[in-house]
This record gives structure tokens, sequence and C-alpha cells, in this order.
């Protein structure tokens, strides 16, 4: 029964005032800000300054992914769908995949539009994603080819949250409900 | 005394056909082989060439354990059951050849978990859609089933 309460709870109390805490993790003084070389889904090359200006997500994955990947995304969209309207314009969502191979601009284009569009994807040449990855700490490996050329990617699933000049600011991870996403993104917004 | 029976016989006639009318207007959108029975079936579609994922609950009312070993349809190639894990941030998947389902149990087939993956679609889906679904037994039992197709944005 409690367990129950406690998420209906919580979201009626973030609901109306300002979350004095971080729900989610604070990664100010652990991670550097944002810096990447990659290819958008126009095909153009671009850098981290094409992204700050506004509140940004970012999250690895790939689009041979039915399960994990949308729901982290499916996640996003629908903490995104409860910011007001005017803030849904200040965020975005870096999708950056780490399958190249496969996810070509057009692809990722494909993809990102099923989410909202806040949602850009991105990918690059195996050293733009490691200069990347590297910088984050996270990993990424290939699985083995089955006969009709399909193949896993494991992936960390955390999504770095970023403030608007670029410095890094939270980890969400799966384990974050919703709301706390919504309260820890809305402070963000307010405060940088 | 003979007429109260007789009243009390005539209510519980018609309760009987008001449940077997429920349960009649109850079973639409599900699936029954004997006693195996899918609910709640839905199929996560991506765009183009991406695979989708389907999601369900399978209930086992039977008195015999089932084995699930895999499913069909005309809408794909190729289609096999996956397990997403999570292992200290990492996110991996992989194929399951097997899941027993215990007698009178259920399992669930659900978002960072078990699902079906659909792979090299041939024909064209929407959300909305209805697909044919056949869950294969080990004994050789297949349940045929309908699942909506809905948007991935919608599954978390």
């Amino acid at each position: 029964m409690l367990k129950w309460l406690s998420p209906i709870l919580l979201s009626v109390l973030l609901a109306g005032c300002e979350d004095p805490n971080w729900h989610t993790s604070d990664i100010s003084d652990i991670m550097p800000a944002l810096d990447l070389s990659l290819m958008d889904e126009n095909g153009q090359q671009v850098e981290e300054d094409a992204y700050t200006g506004k509140t940004t997500l970012l999250y690895f994955g790939y689009t041979h992914c039915p399960d994990v990947c949308p729901t982290s995304l499916a996640r996003m969209t629908a903490a995104i769908k409860k910011l007001d309207e005017p803030a849904r314009d200040d965020i975005q969502v870096l999708f950056v995949s780490v399958d190249p191979e496969r996810d070509t601009p057009a692809r990722l284009r494909q993809y990102t539009d099923v989410f909202g569009p806040q949602f850009i994807g991105l990918t690059g040449s195996t050293a733009q994603l490691d200069a990347l990855t590297n910088r984050y700490r996270v990993s990424y490996g290939y699985g083995e080819k089955d006969e009709n050329g399909n193949y896993d990617v494991s992936h960390s699933s955390g999504i770095f949250v970023f403030n608007e000049q670029g410095d890094a600011r939270l980890l969400m991870r799966n384990s974050d409900p919703i709301p706390s996403m919504v309260s820890d993104l809305k402070r963000l917004m307010e405060r940088g | 005394m003979a007429n109260k029976l007789r009243t009390r016989a005539l209510t519980h006639a018609r309760g009987k056909w008001a449940c077997g009318l429920l349960a009649l207007l109850l079973t639409g959108g599900m699936a029954h082989a004997q006693e195996l029975s899918l609910q709640d079936a839905r199929l996560s579609l991506l765009p183009g060439d991406m695979p989708g994922a389907g999601y369900f609950s399978l209930q086992n009312d039977s008195a015999e354990d089932v084995t699930l070993v895999g499913a069909q349809t005309d809408a794909f190639k190729n289609t096999e059951i996956h397990m997403s894990m999570e292992k200290d941030g990492m996110a991996s998947m992989q194929a399951v050849p097997a899941i027993d389902i215990a007698a009178g149990k259920s399992f669930e087939f659900a978002p960072k978990g078990y699902h079906l993956m659909f792979m090299n679609r041939v024909a064209p889906l929407e959300v909305g859609d209805d697909v044919e679904v056949v869950l294969l037994f080990a004994d050789g039992q297949q349940l045929p089933a309908t699942f909506e197709v809905v948007s991935p944005a919608t599954m978390h």
C-alpha cells in the first residue's frame, strides 16, 4: 500500500513547491563541461556550441534497440511533457548512437522524430564517439552478428544533464522515477 | 415455498446469463488456447526497418507447466524472445531460447525486461493497427494473439 502511495505523494509534493534537494545524482564537481564533435541527423558536423543555450540531456544508445533505448527516451518524453510549454523549447535531448555502422543520419532522424521535437540524433566515427564516451566514462561494445547480420550493442544507460552553459550538472538513472526527473529538471532550468 | 424456489432459480439463471455475456465482452482483445491466455498485448513500433518490441502478460491457468520457445508473425521475418538487462549502469540484451511458466502462474513481458524482438518488418504497420502473432510452446501448443501497435514514446 505504501509502495503505491509514495510515488503519488511525491508527485503531489513536487507538483507545487520548489524542491530544496536534487533527487537524481549531482555530478557538477565530477564531470566536465559538454564537449563533442559529431555528425548530426542532417549529416552536418557539429560541436558542442550548437547545443549551448538550452538545457541538454545526453543519452547513448542505438536504434536497433527496441526495448531499453525507446523506454529511456519515452521516460524523457514523459518528463518533458510535464514541464511548462515555454520550458519545452529550452530543453533538448542528444541521442548519441554508438552504432554508426547501422545508424545513418536519416535513420537517426526517423528514430528521434518518434519521441518529440526536442530529440536530436547524433553519431560519428569511432574516434569521435570514443572521445565523448571516454570523457564521460561511458562504455559500449558490440555483440556477435547472427546469421541475419543482426547484433546487439551494450552501452551505459545513464542520462547526463547539462545546464544552458554546457556545465555537467546531473546524472539520471533508470531507477530515478519520472517525478524526480521532472523536479530536478525544473530546478535546474530555474537556477542553472 | 415452491414459488420462492422458482424465483430463486430464475434470478440465478439470469445472473449466469449476465456473467456469460460479460465474459464474452471481456475476452475481446485477448487470446486463449486451452487454459493459456494473453492479456494486454502491445507491439511497440519503431519506424522503417528498425526492430519492434512485444509486451504482454501470459497466464498459465492449466494444471501443467508450459515452456514458451518463440513466436511468429507474418508482419516480420524473424521474431525472438529477448531479455534486457542492466548491470553496473550498462544496458545489454540477450536472446532467450525458452521460458518456463509454472502451472497457475503468470509471466510478464514488460519494458526493460523480457520482450519479443520483432526483426525485419515486411508489412506496413501504423500505431493503432492490430497484428496477429502466434506464441509457440515446447509441447507444440500454439497461442494466437492480437497485439495492438503502440508508439514507443508511450512505453515507459
